[in-house]
């Protein structure tokens, strides 16, 4: 979250005049997003106890990798990508191809390559690949803007949906992947879900940490520029092209490492967890939690997950159309934002 | 102008690093040569695919055709569109499907049905406010004019309730509608051709002639269809296909059009559109269910054989459709002060507000106009194939392909677009398997996009 100093030095008169504050606070739109999402979140741990949460939670922190990595290049740049979900994907596989050992070799009908590598040395070349991927198609979609970006990127989710369904010989199309390895260090397995959620808790705060050096160095201003104006910074001398490129890569490689974590939580994968909708939940989500704030994608992926396990109490609702309820509420919910308030509901920037 | 606004949409300029255009050039000389090759070395199975792929760009054809009318009048990309062709096709489902597939009659709902009452009579009720309001400002007051056309919204509506809940009725619940819509249309178009040709003739009177003429055809075309119960299948088509278009025009009275106002850029619009288009694309599942059902069979299932190809007699008669839409829409376009009106938007909105174009209106009857077509195209491709919740948005791409393969914002490249790009996609499919059907297509954008950006027939 960005600090703003003035607000601070501000804080002690205010306190000291409460009906100030309570005007403040009516106004604060940011605070409230705040403290319902983060509340509803200790709300929902209290209530359900720890176990159910362990396991929310892990998914949370894929939902946020994935979310902070995409709003470097939406918000920050301002390219609508809908086609994030691919470089998901690559990961995914590569992950699952990478660590899945020879002895199952027999129960597969179809084979494909297998290598048995550790998770660790996989999930390396999880992001490398991504990258590599996001360079190739980077080249091509670096040349579109607006609209058309979007509807570009469009097409390279459903192309990367192909791959997935139909490369059989590598990723056994719809049969899936079975019995992805969960990680281990020398004799430790990270079986238990509390080890995990620490792991994917530690590669997101990784991530955060890289976006926060990203956009607060020189490369990140420059990012913010061609966002308000392309051809205002390349007047400047800066080929924009170059920078866009960078951080689509960056970008991609972080959603190459929430893919590896993926496949190695779920230890199945097939190509219906990297269909376009999925894509399109996440630009949702983006826009939801804000544009422009690494805190507001975290925001918006908790908001997420909790709407899905809040919805899960709604006593009139068949559990099996809870996903469909979630997305139908979200869908109003980017109708209202952007109405109102476009730029999420911490966000930094206005669409 | 036109050139200012295609870089402003994001249009990229022509790739030009030195060699590309060549490479392209030979690449795709490569691909033809082999194509014509294989052609050659079996003449019928080329003719088959040949015939799937100008059936399958029939429908292209109509989704680019509505999808360029809305985007060349407003210019952001409306993803509802998708969700149009969905509902449309939905629609069908809902009304016709016999019981004995075991989903109708567990599907009727009654809160489905008052839903798009609701939609029905406040369009109804917003259309003839704006229509009377200005004639008859003089002898009513406008509190007058609302209510009465309040009260018609309200009819209009509770009598769409009746319709949706009576679906295996179809052909006794429209027969009254269809009686009006005949008389109207056999005054309206006597009237029209009597004004154009014959210089001045006291219309009143001439209205009070045909009015009894066109009231005893109003009648007797009801009839007919009261008695016809085959007819419920086609009914049905027309009823989605209002069905969506009413929601189209509701969308943008009370939505986009606000939206507009205040919008910074057309993403705006885009993403609020995106955001119907997961709403209502849930919907349609928790309504009916995920999985592809099928549609019951409408004519022309047999095949024929012609020079070694199967061809489907339902396949023709999309093509036709196809064309009749086209023609039509030359006609709206072209032809009429509402073509007129819809071409001075898209070039500039607020000149013609300046020069007393009615926009609200306009924009309003594009919505409607584009969201019919898109839910004629639902109608085809599921009768074609099977309908399922996630067609719409697939439907959206091919719409959205074929229309910038023809040169976005054109109506012949619209056409043209819709064809090549069912054409491609069938000879693409050729060596590889059925499923790349939609990668081969967005390969084809995205080199469309890159060397040939303003399409096959440029906006002017």
């Amino acid at each position: 979250m960005p600090v703003d100093m003035q607000r601070i030095r501000e804080l002690p008169a205010l306190v000291r005049n409460p009906r100030e504050m309570a005007r403040h606070a009516r106004s604060n739109v940011e605070l409230w997003a705040n403290i319902l999402v983060i509340g509803g979140a200790i709300a929902f741990m209290l209530w359900q106890g720890a176990g159910f949460a362990v396991i929310v939670g892990t998914v949370f922190a894929i939902w946020a990798i994935l979310s902070v990595s995409l709003n470097l290049v939406v918000g920050f740049t301002g390219l609508l990508s809908v086609g994030h979900i691919g470089f998901f994907g690559v990961g995914a596989y590569t992950m699952a191809i990478l660590t899945s050992s020879p002895e199952y070799e027999q129960l597969r009908t179809e084979a494909i390559p297998t290598f048995g590598w550790p998770f660790f040395a996989a999930l390396p070349v999880c992001a490398l690949l991504a990258g590599l991927a996001a360079i190739i198609v980077g080249i091509v979609f670096n040349r579109f803007r607006d609209d058309i970006f979007v509807l570009v990127s469009f097409g390279f989710a459903i192309i990367s949906f192909n791959v997935f369904l139909n490369w059989r010989a590598v990723t056994r199309g719809a049969f899936g992947i079975h019995e992805i390895a969960r990680p281990e260090i020398g004799d430790w397995r990270f079986d238990g879900d509390v080890e995990f959620l620490l792991l994917c808790l530690a590669f997101l705060a990784v991530v955060m940490l890289i976006s926060w050096f990203v956009v607060s160095s020189s490369f990140g201003r420059v990012l913010t520029a061609i966002r308000e104006d392309e051809q205002a910074i390349e007047v400047f001398g800066y080929q924009a092209t170059h920078y866009k490129l960078a951080v689509w890569v960056i970008s991609a490689m972080m959603a190459g490492i929430a893919g590896g974590l993926f496949s190695s939580w779920t230890t199945f994968i097939d190509p219906n967890s990297f269909i376009l909708l999925e894509s399109v939940l996440l630009v949702a989500i983006v826009i939801l939690g804000g544009l422009a704030t690494i805190w507001g994608s975290l925001l918006g992926a908790m908001a997420f997950v909790l709407l899905e396990e809040g919805m899960r109490f709604i006593p009139f609702l068949p559990t099996e159309y809870i996903g469909q309820a979630r997305q139908v509420v979200l869908g109003i919910l980017l109708v209202l934002l952007m109405l109102f308030r476009p730029q999420g509901l911490v966000g930094r920037y206005r669409l | 102008m036109s050139s200012q606004r295609e870089t402003a949409r994001g249009f990229p300029a022509r790739f030009n690093i030195p060699g590309t255009r060549v490479l392209a050039l030979v690449l795709a000389t490569a691909v033809v040569a082999y194509l014509a090759w294989k052609i050659g070395q079996s003449p019928p199975q080329a003719l088959q695919f040949a015939f799937n792929g100008i059936a399958v760009g029939a429908v292209y054809a109509l989704l680019a055709m509505g999808f360029t009318l809305v985007y060349s009048t407003v210019w952001f990309f409306d993803l509802y569109y998708g969700a149009a062709a969905a509902l449309g096709a939905y629609g069908v489902f809902y009304l016709r499907t016999a019981t004995a597939l075991g989903s109708r009659a567990d599907v009727n709902n009654v809160y489905v049905n008052a839903v798009f009452a609701a939609v029905v009579g406040g369009v109804v009720a917003w259309v003839l406010y704006t229509l009377l309001h200005p004639r008859l400002r003089g002898r009513f007051t406008p509190n007058t004019i609302g209510v009465a056309s309040g009260l018609l919204g309200g009819g209009a509506g509770a009598y769409t309730g009746i319709v949706l809940a009576f679906p295996e009725n179809l052909h006794l619940t429209l027969s009254p509608a269809i009686g009006v819509v005949v008389a109207a249309a056999a005054i309206v178009v006597p009237f029209w051709a009597v004004q154009t040709f014959v210089p001045n003739i006291r219309l009143s009177r001439f209205t009070a002639i045909a009015g009894l003429p066109a009231v005893v055809i109003g009648a007797w075309c009801g009839y007919l269809t009261a008695g016809a119960p085959g007819a419920g299948l086609y009914l049905s088509w027309a009823v989605s296909c209002l069905l969506a278009g009413c929601v189209g025009l509701a969308l943008y009275r009370g939505l986009y059009m606000y939206m507009r106002e205040r919008a910074r850029s057309p993403l705006i619009m885009l993403v609020a559109s995106l955001g119907i288009l997961l709403a209502v694309a849930a919907f349609i599942v928790i309504v009916f269910e995920a999985a592809p059902r099928p549609l019951p069979t409408a004519f022309g299932s047999e095949t024929w054989k012609i020079a070694g190809a199967r061809i489907k007699g339902f396949n023709i008669f999309a093509i036709g459709v196809a064309l009749a839409g086209f023609a039509i829409l030359w006609l709206l376009l072209k032809q009429t002060s509402f073509g007129r009106a819809v071409r001075a938007i898209g070039d500039d909105e607020e000149v013609s507000k300046v020069v007393g174009i009615n926009t609200t209106v306009i924009i309003a009857g594009v919505f409607f106009i584009g969201a019919m077509y898109a839910a004629l195209a639902g109608i085809l491709t599921g009768h074609d194939t099977a309908v399922q919740p996630r067609m719409g948005l697939l439907l959206l791409l091919k719409g959205w392909i074929a229309s910038v393969v023809g040169g976005i914002g054109n109506l012949y490249g619209a056409i043209v677009g819709g064809f090549v790009l069912g054409v491609v996609e069938q000879f693409g499919i050729w060596d590889l398997a059925g499923e790349w059907k939609d990668a081969i297509a967005f390969v084809l954008l995205i080199l469309f996009l890159s060397f040939w950006p303003q399409g096959l027939l440029p906006r002017r």
